[in-house]
């Protein structure tokens, strides 16, 4: 693990910034000429949901900092309620609910 | 019946309508979000001003996040940038389809102007446009956009201000599941995705991951997005036929 000097970290930020704000401004070129749906943007976007569910589960299976403080059978309780709640009410403040209740009760109980 | 309700309004009380929409629940859950990158970041080594400028300039969960535990592990500004903008690449398909919504071209607003709104789109508020697509004309969904999109901006940056000072103010025990509220409410959000092919790139992207981890470290999440986001695309466009599927 290496340290960024304080002009990197500012650049590293710029990058982050940059990063995002390329889609928007392709996306507000692009929003008058070509339609939403296509076998590209289909595919795009299946890439792009398959990444940030990439991002999560890392982030649940091999967590930094607090939540490394969990145990791996812990997170994937709270997970598990939130999900299972998800598929049966479809109701995203309740699951959400659920899943952080649920986490907290195995951190309590295992 | 009712929507000539909706029909009769002007801008303002539009923005206004949208205000209420966003104070009734999405503004809370996306104030605590920000509050949980806020505390992933300075765990990772931001500074406040960093913490701050990243929500107000990125403006987008998984990027954040992304960007967060790439800046912990020490990776180079390249890894940083292509991470960021895979992970915030269904910007452009946000972008595209809320313009599409709004009927941005015929408000005849000039680029800059049209940028600068978009920096405020994020999941919740285009979930919220496409909700709000029902009941109100197009001619007023810029002004509901508006409203609504600056109202949980202004929540997710007081929640990013507050959150980066929780682990001061929090004990370890409630500081946990303020974290584990990030990753948990975006993962609900996605698997909860209206086409199948990307509930399934969800399941694939998310099992792959993990399994990819010890072998090829960090970049696990591009490759685990490249193969589970294509797998899923073409399971879905030539075994499953899901392409076909009528939008609802």
């Amino acid at each position: 693990m290496e340290d960024y000097s304080f002009c990197e970290s500012w650049l590293a930020v710029l990058c982050a910034i940059l990063g995002t704000m390329i889609w928007r401004v392709a996306g507000v070129m692009l929003a008058s000429r070509i339609p939403a749906e296509g076998p590209i943007m289909g595919w795009v976007n299946t890439m792009a949901y398959a990444l940030v569910a990439a991002v999560l589960l890392l982030i649940f299976v091999h967590p930094i900092g607090v939540l490394a403080t969990t145990k791996l059978d812990q997170r994937v309780i709270g997970l598990a309620a939130g999900l299972l709640m998800m598929f049966i009410t479809r109701r995203l403040i309740l699951s959400l609910f659920c899943g952080v209740s649920a986490f907290a009760l195995a951190i309590e109980l295992i | 019946m009712s929507k000539s309700i909706y029909f009769q309004l002007d801008a303002r009380q539009t923005r206004l309508n949208a205000m209420i929409d966003a104070l009734r629940a999405p503004c809370y859950a996306l104030c605590i979000t920000m509050a949980g990158f806020s505390a992933i970041a300075r765990e990772s080594g931001f500074d406040f001003m960093m913490a701050l400028i990243t929500s107000l300039g990125v403006w987008g969960m998984p990027g954040q996040v992304a960007f967060a535990s790439l800046y912990s592990a020490g990776a180079t500004l390249v890894i940083i940038f292509v991470a960021v903008s895979l992970a915030n690449m269904r910007m452009l398909l946000m972008v595209i389809s809320a313009a599409d919504m709004m009927h941005l071209k015929s408000h005849h607003l000039p680029v800059w102007k049209r940028v600068f709104w978009m920096q405020f789109l994020a999941i919740t508020a285009w979930a919220h446009l496409g909700f709000a697509q029902q009941k109100y004309p197009s001619h007023l969904l810029l002004p509901y956009y508006q409203g609504f999109s600056l109202t949980i901006f202004t929540f997710g940056i007081l929640g990013t201000a507050m959150g980066f000072f929780l682990t001061d103010l929090l004990p370890l025990e409630l500081l946990r599941m303020v974290i584990f509220v990030t990753p948990i409410y975006i993962l609900l959000l996605i698997v909860n995705a209206r086409h199948k092919a990307n509930r399934l790139a969800v399941v694939f992207g998310g099992t792959l991951s993990p399994l990819l981890y010890p072998f090829v470290g960090e970049w696990a999440i591009l490759l685990a997005g490249f193969i589970g986001g294509t797998l899923a695309s073409l399971y879905g466009r030539f075994i499953a036929k899901w392409h076909r599927e009528p939008v609802a």
